[in-house]
């Protein structure tokens, strides 16, 4: 098992007497995307700028990809991409040229410039957008803009705070996409939002809330520790109804009638249940299913009322 | 450091600046106006100066006594019929000086013994600096009618004639006094408030952030940031050169290449001085307020236009301290005197230490985290 | 009260909580005018002081000696240095060592017997200010030795006779001795008003425009005018504590207090900081972000200070340029301020000042509402 890409361990912040970040553990594995979730001012852009050497923790240890940031903050800066909450392109310089200039810092330049530039400005569609400027642009091609900049040199990290903020659905669809194929490529991918349903997108989720840490484990984990479950409805006429009931009841599972039919809740969608709706919505012709996920965001509403109380 | 990451924050800088219109106007029209206006404002020669006149005598001899008075143009008469008259003129300001001439003054002059009359001049002296240059003016031409209107011959008793010549400005032009001067302000004032005020907006637009991620270093970073404008304002030390010759016609009489090298050390101390301000300013607002309180007694103190020596001598220890004081009286040197650095080493000597240390600040503060 | 002046108190209440908040802003408003006080009060003058001359006398005789007492005891002077000749002069003069050098010559007692006594005044003219009245002070005691009586009598009585056909005797009104302490304490409220005013109104309204803030409140019920006039009311009410405080402070320290009338000046401040304040109005409607607005007002805060007279008198401007500065505010109030506390001066004598700018004021608001229409539709 290789080495996690960001191991955090205690990581402390106060300013004067708030804390804003409190005694956090961070176990990133490579090549995963981890989400840092959080509601607006939980510590999430304070813990993101710790772990990349813009602040320094006031207690605790991180090491990213090797290397200690506190110690040695500026030896991981080759190493990692970051794209901040204001997408930093210069206003007055074109795209290209904003390219050009973070490509001179870290010393891309020339033909290999050009090339990563192609590939990176075919695989993100910003073909149109390279003259022009980024007040004329709109926010989703901005963001993916921030992201083609930050993986302009190849880093071995991304760090994302907030990266699809103020950008419409579909654009922010198009974008986990991208962040996906990076992760696919093998980056390790820390992206903090509070757009709690982004959660399904990743590999495992950190959730904060005032500086502490209330939940660590991967989506389904979550959803099975906190969440009913999975809400299966099945529009059964009224006679097919007490069968079905039978049919479907089991552990686990909680089976009532509603007024189109019948529903069940599962914790984990297996094999089984499949099969039983199958078989009953066969069975009755005009029957209709219809499979609920548990909302992300209910997840977290469970996790944060177990926290708090 | 990398020399280029450097070049790489450089050229970015120099690009969004030469495309920002307005930043552009003000680093140029800024020092230009600031120029024009000091250039024009100093001038020690009393000129139109209006003067009530209360003659009490209204003979040839007093009249001519006005002639005089107004021949140069120095004074504008006006006559006033009553002393009350003249004491209001002087009150609202319209007059900046008075002459009562008694009823006696032409019986008294034709006196043989004792041919003095004795006249009364009074002077606005709310307006104390006009008021010390008329009185001047005024007694010499007193003194010099005086001598004419006595008959036969010179007068009873004579005082010593001082024949003034007056070294590097024989005209006592203002002039070049200001414009060399207004250089000090310019590098001092402006560039302080120009650089804090812009490096606090980076820092709050988050740009600067950015940039903390990137290889580039805290140095290079803010060395991008500033050498760009170092450059612009030594820029701006060649247009008000020019600028001061053509529409002035004040040159420099000694080299204007060493004027401009001392010029671009001393733009770079206020670099210094404005990122060590904006360091410690949380919002532009903040750092206009620090960089006025600081940098405006500054200026005062530093010989711009009030004179040191007038200055209590622990104010004129103090003075010697600030590097504004050093680099106006080498700006003063070098244009009015065409003095070179054999002359100005002790000046010159005393910006570099200045300079140093407060460079040295800066850097040490340019590669602190947060 | 009409739903207008209601909106303005709205308006200029909030503007009020915010200003108290801000620190930087209030620690300004206190150092700024201690700063003044000391400065102006204390140390800043243009009297010659500590002048170091030079004397070549080449004549090395009672009268000679005389001429140069006489001028050291004006105390303008320091003790005069020996210097051997004309090089020598030239090379401390160049150098800045010396202001002044005396040079009188080998045969100046002859020809003060013969009725021309002569001696030259070496000035360095860089300082021109300096040389001038250098110049003119030597050349005022030079003038006022009884040459006569100094030949004739071995001990020169004291104190010295007064030569000249005509005596003429001076006085200063207003300031007897002359200092010019009171001329600049006179206008340290307009000096500190007019720094205020510009960060009080130009970069608050662009920090709005910054924050979002302006939109909102342009969505509010009030119009242009009711949030012009609210955000002004505090302004002004911190403008009369600065005045107070300069009174005051030129009071407490200095013993010098206005000669004229308090509500005239009272009343003339206002029309003075609405001129000021509406011009950090007009700066606002220019400026997209803050620093913009910042240096916007150095535009108008510079010639404000250099043309309106209150360092160097405006009557000695040359024409074109003397009329300039009476475009800016701070000139009329300038010479009001002094009128009155200077000079004694009431109501009447500062109405033409206080019409002036009121006139400014008027025109700023056509100009101000001229540019904010489109934004408000």
């Amino acid at each position: 098992m290789s080495a996690p890409a960001i191991l955090a361990r205690g990581l402390t912040r106060r300013f004067g007497t708030f804390t804003a970040v409190d005694a956090l553990d961070i176990t990133v594995a490579s090549g995963t995307i981890h989400a840092f979730l959080g509601a607006n001012g939980s510590g999430k852009s304070t813990t993101i700028r710790m772990l990349i050497g813009l602040l320094r923790p006031t207690a605790g240890s991180i090491v990213v990809d090797g290397i200690d940031v506190i110690r040695h903050p500026r030896r991981v800066r080759d190493r990692i991409g970051y794209m901040g909450q204001r997408v930093s392109l210069y206003q007055g310089l074109t795209l290209r040229e904003n390219v050009e200039f973070y490509a001179g810092l870290y010393g891309i330049a020339g033909d290999e410039l050009a090339h990563r530039w192609g590939a990176l400005r075919e695989r993100f569609d910003l073909g149109e957008a390279e003259a022009e400027r980024p007040e004329d642009l709109s926010g989703g091609i901005r963001q993916r803009a921030g992201l083609a900049l930050a993986t302009l040199h190849r880093p071995r990290l991304l760090f994302l705070d907030e990266p699809t903020a103020g950008v419409d659905l579909h654009s922010r669809a198009l974008f986990w996409e991208l962040i996906q194929e990076e992760a696919a490529a093998g980056v390790t991918v820390f992206v903090t939002t509070h757009f709690l349903e982004e959660a399904d997108y990743c590999d495992w989720v950190s959730f904060i809330d005032n500086g502490r840490l209330i939940a660590d484990a991967p989506p389904e984990e979550l959803r099975r520790r906190f969440s009913p479950g999975y809400r299966i409805e099945l529009a059964l006429p009224p006679s097919a109804r007490a069968a079905a009931r039978a049919a479907l009841g089991g552990a686990e599972r909680a089976v009532a009638e509603t007024a189109d039919g019948v529903c069940v809740v599962s914790p984990r969608l297996d094999g089984a249940l499949l099969a039983a709706v199958a078989r009953l919505a066969a069975a009755e012709p005009g029957a209709r299913v219809r499979v609920e996920q548990p909302a992300m965001p209910e997840i977290f509403r469970r996790v944060l009322a177990e926290a708090r109380a | 450091m990398s020399w280029r990451r450097l070049r790489t924050l450089v050229v970015r800088e120099m690009r969004a600046t030469l495309r920002d219109p307005f930043t552009l106007t003000i680093l140029i029209a800024v020092p230009l106006v600031a120029l024009l206006a000091f250039g024009f404002v100093l001038s020690t020669e009393v000129k139109g100066l209006r003067l009530v006149v209360l003659d009490g005598s209204e003979t040839p001899a007093s009249r001519r006594l006005l002639a005089d008075l107004a021949a140069h143009g120095t004074f504008v008469p006006r006559r006033v019929a009553t002393r009350a008259a003249l004491e209001r003129a002087l009150v609202d300001g319209t007059a900046s000086a008075g002459l009562v001439i008694p009823a006696d003054f032409a019986r008294t002059l034709a006196r043989p013994e004792d041919p003095r009359p004795q006249v009364q001049l009074l002077y606005d002296g709310a307006e104390a600096v006009l008021a010390g240059n008329a009185e001047v003016y005024l007694q010499a031409l007193v003194e010099a009618s005086g001598a004419t209107l006595v008959r036969g011959g010179p007068p009873a008793s004579a005082g010593v004639r001082v024949m003034p010549r007056a070294l590097f400005n024989p005209r006592l032009d203002g002039k070049p006094f200001m414009v060399a001067g207004t250089f000090g302000f310019v590098l001092s004032f402006l560039t302080i408030l120009i650089t804090a005020v812009s490096i606090v907006n980076e820092r709050l637009a988050g740009t600067f952030e950015q940039l903390q991620v990137t290889p580039a270093t805290s140095v290079e970073i803010l060395l991008g940031k500033l050498l760009p404008l170092g450059a612009m304002f030594t820029l701006d030390v060649v247009l008000m050169m020019l600028t001061a010759g053509i529409v002035l016609g004040v040159w420099p009489r000694g080299s204007a290449l060493l004027l401009v090298a001392v010029s671009a050390y001393y733009v770079s101390i206020s670099l210094a001085a404005g990122l060590l301000i904006s360091g410690t300013s949380a919002t532009a607002n903040e750092a206009v307020q620090k960089t006025v309180l600081v940098s405006i007694p500054l200026v005062q103190l530093s010989g711009f236009i009030f004179p040191v020596r007038s200055m209590p001598a622990a104010v004129q220890w103090a003075t010697t301290l600030f590097p504004a004081t050093h680099y106006i009286a080498l700006a003063r040197g070098i244009y009015l005197r065409a003095e070179g650095v054999a002359t100005l080493w002790p000046e010159l000597a005393a910006l570099l230490a200045f300079g140093v240390v407060l460079i040295g600040f800066a850097l040490r503060a340019m590669g602190r985290r947060p | 009260m009409s739903r207008f002046w209601r909106n303005v108190l709205a308006v200029g209440y909030r503007e009020a909580r915010v200003m108290l908040h801000d620190q930087a802003f209030l620690i300004a408003l206190l150092v700024q005018p201690a700063i003044m006080l000391g400065l102006y009060g204390g140390v800043i003058s243009t009297q010659p002081a500590n002048v170091p001359w030079g004397i070549v006398d080449r004549s090395q005789t009672a009268l000679s000696r005389r001429l140069v007492e006489d001028v050291q005891a004006s105390g303008y002077f320091l003790r005069p240095r020996r210097v051997a000749g004309y090089s020598e002069a030239h090379a401390l003069l160049r150098r800045g060592t010396l202001l002044a050098v005396l040079v009188i010559p080998g045969d100046f007692r002859r020809a003060a017997e013969r009725g021309r006594p002569r001696v030259q005044l070496l000035l360095d003219g860089s300082d021109p200010l300096a040389a001038a009245r250098v110049g003119s002070y030597v050349a005022q005691v030079a003038a006022n030795v009884d040459v006569r009586r100094e030949l004739r009598a071995s001990r020169p009585p004291r104190p010295p006779a007064r030569a000249g056909a005509i005596d003429a005797r001076q006085r200063f009104w207003f300031n007897p001795t002359l200092r010019d302490r009171d001329f600049f304490l006179a206008t340290i409220a307009g000096m500190l008003l007019t720094n205020i005013s510009l960060s009080l109104t130009g970069a608050s309204l662009v920090g709005e425009r910054e924050m979002g803030t302006y939109e909102f409140l342009l969505s509010l019920p009030t119009s242009a005018l009711e949030i012009v006039l609210g955000k002004l009311l505090p302004a002004v009410a911190v403008a009369y504590v600065l005045l107070l405080a300069a009174l005051l402070g030129s009071g407490l320290c200095y013993g010098f207090w206005p000669a004229g009338s308090w509500l005239a000046l009272f009343v003339v401040t206002l029309p003075f900081m609405l001129a000021s304040l509406s011009v950090g109005v007009l700066v606002s409607t220019f400026a997209r972000t803050s620093a913009q607005a910042i240096f916007l007002s150095t535009f108008f805060i510079l010639p404000s200070f250099v043309l309106s007279g209150v360092g160097l008198p405006y009557q000695l401007m040359p024409h074109g340029v003397r009329e300039l500065g009476g475009l800016f505010p701070l000139r009329w109030y300038q010479i009001a301020s002094r009128r009155i506390i200077e000079r004694g001066a009431g109501g009447a004598e500062v109405v033409v000042p206080t019409l002036m700018l009121v006139l400014f004021f008027a025109a700023m608001l056509v100009v101000v509402r001229w540019r904010m229409k489109p934004r408000l539709g």
